[in-house]
């Protein structure tokens, strides 16, 4: 239906490619050429295409965003407020290009972090054996244009049995309107490292831009990560996210991300448990409002026998929002011992408000435990009640009821600033809900 | 995974003989004129006609989906026999001037047509190839007012009802399957159960195809005027050939205000052999429309046999209060693919849904639950609860769960879980320790799994369905 439509955003992406290509080595720029070539043999989805059927970005298919341009006018003063207190070690990038100048980096000395260009030139191997190599763009048009159009990226690579205690905070700036841009992050976790980032998508004021964020993590053998991530884009954004993990044997991943700000929003998470006795836990949350649609598609691949994940998600829609939640577990033949569980909680806080949630296993070895629910309904009579014939107002009784609904994900936040700041907005959102 | 449990899946199938019975069959392939000689051997009606073509233009113009988790050769429509009917075709006055072939056939099926049909109590209408061969206790019913024939003979009897209903549910242009059926349906139950009565008996359509290289495509049209209700069941065999048969049925249920219709199935068509040679592919639509207030709709089914299932009873809830149920049990074993589940649409105020839904796999087969629950807007008050339980046995099969979940009103509850699991050494232990052989403890272990949707089968088929689980399983788990 919109195939004539859908190339525009492509088109002037791809007018605008060809020349820019400034990167010193030759396998990251044959790594773009052959994203861009995937690019043009592409277009867009549709809801036609199983993948994104709950997901009508047909109205990002008619903007003509560029890709942006750097933004050197943010002075430090401007985004002081967003800086986590508890993290020494801070990239920010503004619109997707690295500014030094607003980033602070003390801990070189244990933990390799940096960006692109000053990477290239240091650690190359390193960086040409895992860039690119998990999150594949081969059946991904946003993670192909994202690959092809990235400016920076950022990178951390834990040493080996190092244990950074401190968050590293990871930020994303929206200054510019009507711009497309790529941040990119690439986490390496040596053998028996642990560290804990934080990587976050904020918007200085109410804009149209797009966001296409790709992030790729490999944990070795006894690596420790935890990820968070928080997406408070301008509600006029576009926001979309590929995320994917690898991990090895005995390594743990954790990942809180919390979904508050743009007007469509997709995410995607692909982990895949590529040895024994690996680990993760998922959480997500998604607070909407308004007319807000915001999509997770997470997938956790059980490749090898004794992995262990866990999974919650959760979204509270308000207003007529619209969440979509699609969970998939895949066992693989031979993946024994796995034992998995995801749960789907969804909380629908006005009548026009929608959810779509499909938690889906697919399953191939027979010594498993695997389990999924999903639930969808609104506030409980009896919890209100409860609290009114405690003294509270009805307004007062519902507020903390979404509140506490929400804050279950939220408490498992790590960073203590962080985790206050949230609930904060979680509670601004619940006491302005005239219900 | 130890022999017994090995040994304990692979019975032969037994329902897999030919009975050699003189057939009519129509010329292989399809087009225009293969609908007009169907339509002529039946000597249907004009608009029946336009009906089957109007379909077949529609079918034309489809393509077959490829979106189910279930993977099979291209289907040569024009390699398949539309029309098969045993011969000599007169009209049958008694049961006794019944073909003996063909009542031995069904001696031998255990179906209760005869005499027998007396002491179990069941009415029971025969569908042979694609052509309905009996339809027994047809005066005890009529006394109460029960129309229950095939539908072919309701056409010539009661056209007005067939016009009424007929597609209503199933539009001829629903889906691939349901469009082909609608063009070339021969045969099929009709049921009509007037305003206020509740049928005195159970009834029960048996069908067989007996043909090889003909597809059985069987309409059925259920209704149930206000404040009726009718407990239906369904049986199915086929005999064992190589080469693959396409089953593609089309089942439309329609109740009125406080009307109740249970629907009960035991499919077991041939299901090929251990390496996946032939077998049944069973394409089937059904659909119950809770057209009326306070309505009830109940699907049951034990799946166990046909090389491939696909198929997703389903209830459009419309009536406000009314009630749909769906319980399965699907048995995989060797090259076998169920892709099955249900659609629970809910329209209507205070509609309430229950899905139960068990799937077995063993061997290299792979089981697959998908299901929708579609909470409308105007669906205030909604409530949905959902179970799928996976077993699996053995490490070559797969099990699948794709639930679709769409709420579009937040008055609704919905809840779905899932697991899956696998019979324990520690189990099986336990069963040995107390004096029970590894067979009995494994049949014990899945018939509790299942007895969720045993329950809600009618005595008969209950025992049945928990012995064809036994034999479908014989030799499997160990």
């Amino acid at each position: 239906m919109s195939e004539t439509v859908a190339t525009d955003y492509l088109d002037c992406l791809l007018k605008s490619w060809s020349t820019k290509s400034n990167q010193p080595l030759s396998w990251l720029n044959q790594l773009r050429a052959s994203a861009i070539d995937y690019v043009s043999t592409q277009r867009l989805p549709t809801k036609r295409d199983e993948e994104w059927r709950f997901t009508d970005i047909s109205a990002l298919a008619r903007l003509s965003f560029q890709s942006a341009q750097s933004n050197t006018d943010l002075q430090a003063q401007d985004i002081k407020h967003l800086h986590l207190k508890e993290a020494k070690n801070s990239l920010v990038f503004v619109d997707g290009h690295y500014s030094a100048e607003l980033s602070t980096i003390i801990d070189s000395a244990t933990l390799k972090i940096g960006n692109l260009s000053e990477f290239l030139l240091t650690h190359a191997a390193i960086l040409e054996s895992h860039f690119g190599q998990y999150a594949k763009f081969d059946n991904s048009v946003f993670a192909a244009l994202n690959t092809a159009f990235l400016r920076d990226c950022a990178l951390i690579i834990v040493p080996k049995n190092i244990v950074i205690a401190e968050p590293v905070h990871l930020l994303f700036i929206a200054t510019q309107s009507e711009v497309t841009s790529c941040p990119r992050c690439l986490i390496i976790g040596e053998p028996g490292s642990n560290v804990t980032f934080v990587e976050d998508y904020v918007s200085l004021r109410e804009a149209a831009y797009v966001t296409n964020s790709v992030t790729e993590i490999s944990l070795s053998a006894n690596a420790h990560a935890r990820h968070i991530r928080i997406q408070r884009e301008s509600t006029q954004a576009y926001h979309l996210a590929n995320c994917a993990v690898s991990l090895a044997h005995g390594s743990n991943y954790q990942s809180v991300s919390i979904s508050l700000g743009a007007q469509i929003s997709r995410y995607n998470l692909d982990i895949q448990l590529i040895d024994e006795a690996a680990e993760c836990t998922i959480d997500g949350l998604a607070l909407i409002s308004d007319n807000q649609l915001a999509d997770t598609h997470t997938c956790i691949d059980h490749i090898k026998p004794n992995g262990t994940s866990r999974q919650q998600h959760k979204c509270i829609v308000n207003d007529k929002a619209h969440a979509v939640f699609n969970g998939k577990i895949i066992v693989r033949p031979h993946a024994q011992q796995t034992n998995s569980s995801q749960s789907s909680r969804n909380l629908l806080l006005s009548k026009a408000a929608q959810v779509d949630t499909k938690p889906q296993l697919e399953i191939f070895a027979d010594d498993v435990k695997c389990a999924h629910g999903a639930t969808v309904g609104q506030l409980d009579q009896e919890e209100i009640f409860y609290l009114e014939s405690r003294g509270l107002s009805e307004a007062a009784a519902r507020g903390l009821l979404t509140y506490a609904f929400g804050a279950e994900i939220i408490n498992r936040i790590p960073v203590s600033s962080l985790r206050q700041q949230l609930e904060q907005t979680v509670l601004n959102q619940t006491q302005d809900n005239k219900l | 995974m130890s022999a017994v449990l090995q040994s304990l899946v692979n019975q032969p199938y037994k329902h897999g003989f030919v009975t050699e019975i003189e057939s009519d069959i129509a010329p292989k392939g399809l087009n225009e004129d293969t609908i007009r000689l169907i339509s002529a051997k039946k000597n249907e009606p004009e608009w029946l006609l336009s009906f089957r073509l109007k379909a077949y233009q529609k079918w034309l113009t489809m393509t077959e989906p490829e979106w189910q988790n279930v993977h099979y050769p291209k289907i040569d429509f024009q390699a398949i026999s539309y029309y098969s009917a045993p011969k000599p075709k007169k009209k049958l006055a008694s049961m006794d001037e019944v073909d003996p072939e063909l009542l031995r056939t069904f001696e031998k099926l255990g179906v209760p047509m005869h005499e027998r049909a007396a002491l179990a109590g069941v009415a029971v209408d025969v569908i042979f190839d694609s052509v309905s061969v009996a339809t027994t206790y047809k005066q005890k019913l009529a006394d109460v007012g029960i129309i229950f024939c095939s539908i072919s003979e309701a056409v010539h009897t009661h056209p007005e009802l067939i016009q009424k209903y007929l597609g209503t549910v199933v539009p001829v242009g629903d889906n691939y399957f349901a469009a082909l059926n609608s063009a070339v349906f021969t045969d099929g139950s009709f049921c009509f159960i007037p305003k206020g009565v509740k049928c005195p008996m159970d009834l029960s359509t048996y069908f067989r195809i007996n043909t090889e290289g003909s597809g059985q495509f069987e309409r059925t049209l259920i209704i149930a005027e206000e404040d009726a209700a009718v407990s239906y069941l369904e049986g199915c065999t086929a005999p064992r050939f190589d080469t693959n048969q396409l089953h593609a049925a089309v089942v439309e249920l329609v109740a009125l205000d406080n009307a109740d219709i249970k629907y009960s199935t035991v499919q077991n068509w041939y299901a090929g052999d251990e390496n996946g040679i032939g077998g049944i592919y069973n394409f089937v639509t059904k659909r119950g429309l809770a057209k009326g207030r306070n309505s009830r709709i109940s699907w049951t089914q034990v799946e166990t046999g046909s090389a491939i299932t696909w198929k997703y009873p389903s209830c459009i809830l419309r009536g406000d209060n009314s009630v749909g149920e769906f319980y399965s049990v699907a048995v995989t074993n060797n090259y076998q693919q169920a892709d099955t589940g249900t659609k629970m649409i809910h329209l209507g105020k205070n509609t309430r849904s229950t899905i139960v839904s068990k799937g077995i796999s063993a061997g290299h087969s792979n089981s697959s639950y998908r299901g929708l629950v579609r909470i409308a807007p105007t669906a205030e008050g909604a409530r949905n609860y959902s179970q799928c339980d996976s077993m699996l046995i053995g490490d070559q099969c797969g099990a699948h769960t794709f639930p679709y979940i769409q709420v579009h009103n937040n008055s609704a509850i919905v809840e779905h879980e899932a697991s899956t699991s696998k019979i324990g050494e520690d189990q099986l232990f336990y069963f040995s320790q107390r004096g029970i052989n590894a067979e009995e403890a494994v049949s014990m272990i899945i018939n509790g799994f299942c007895k969720d949707v045993f329950q809600q089968l009618p005595m008969e088929f209950a025992v049945e369905a928990t012995k064809l689980l036994s034999f479908k399983l014989e030799g499997s788990v160990g």
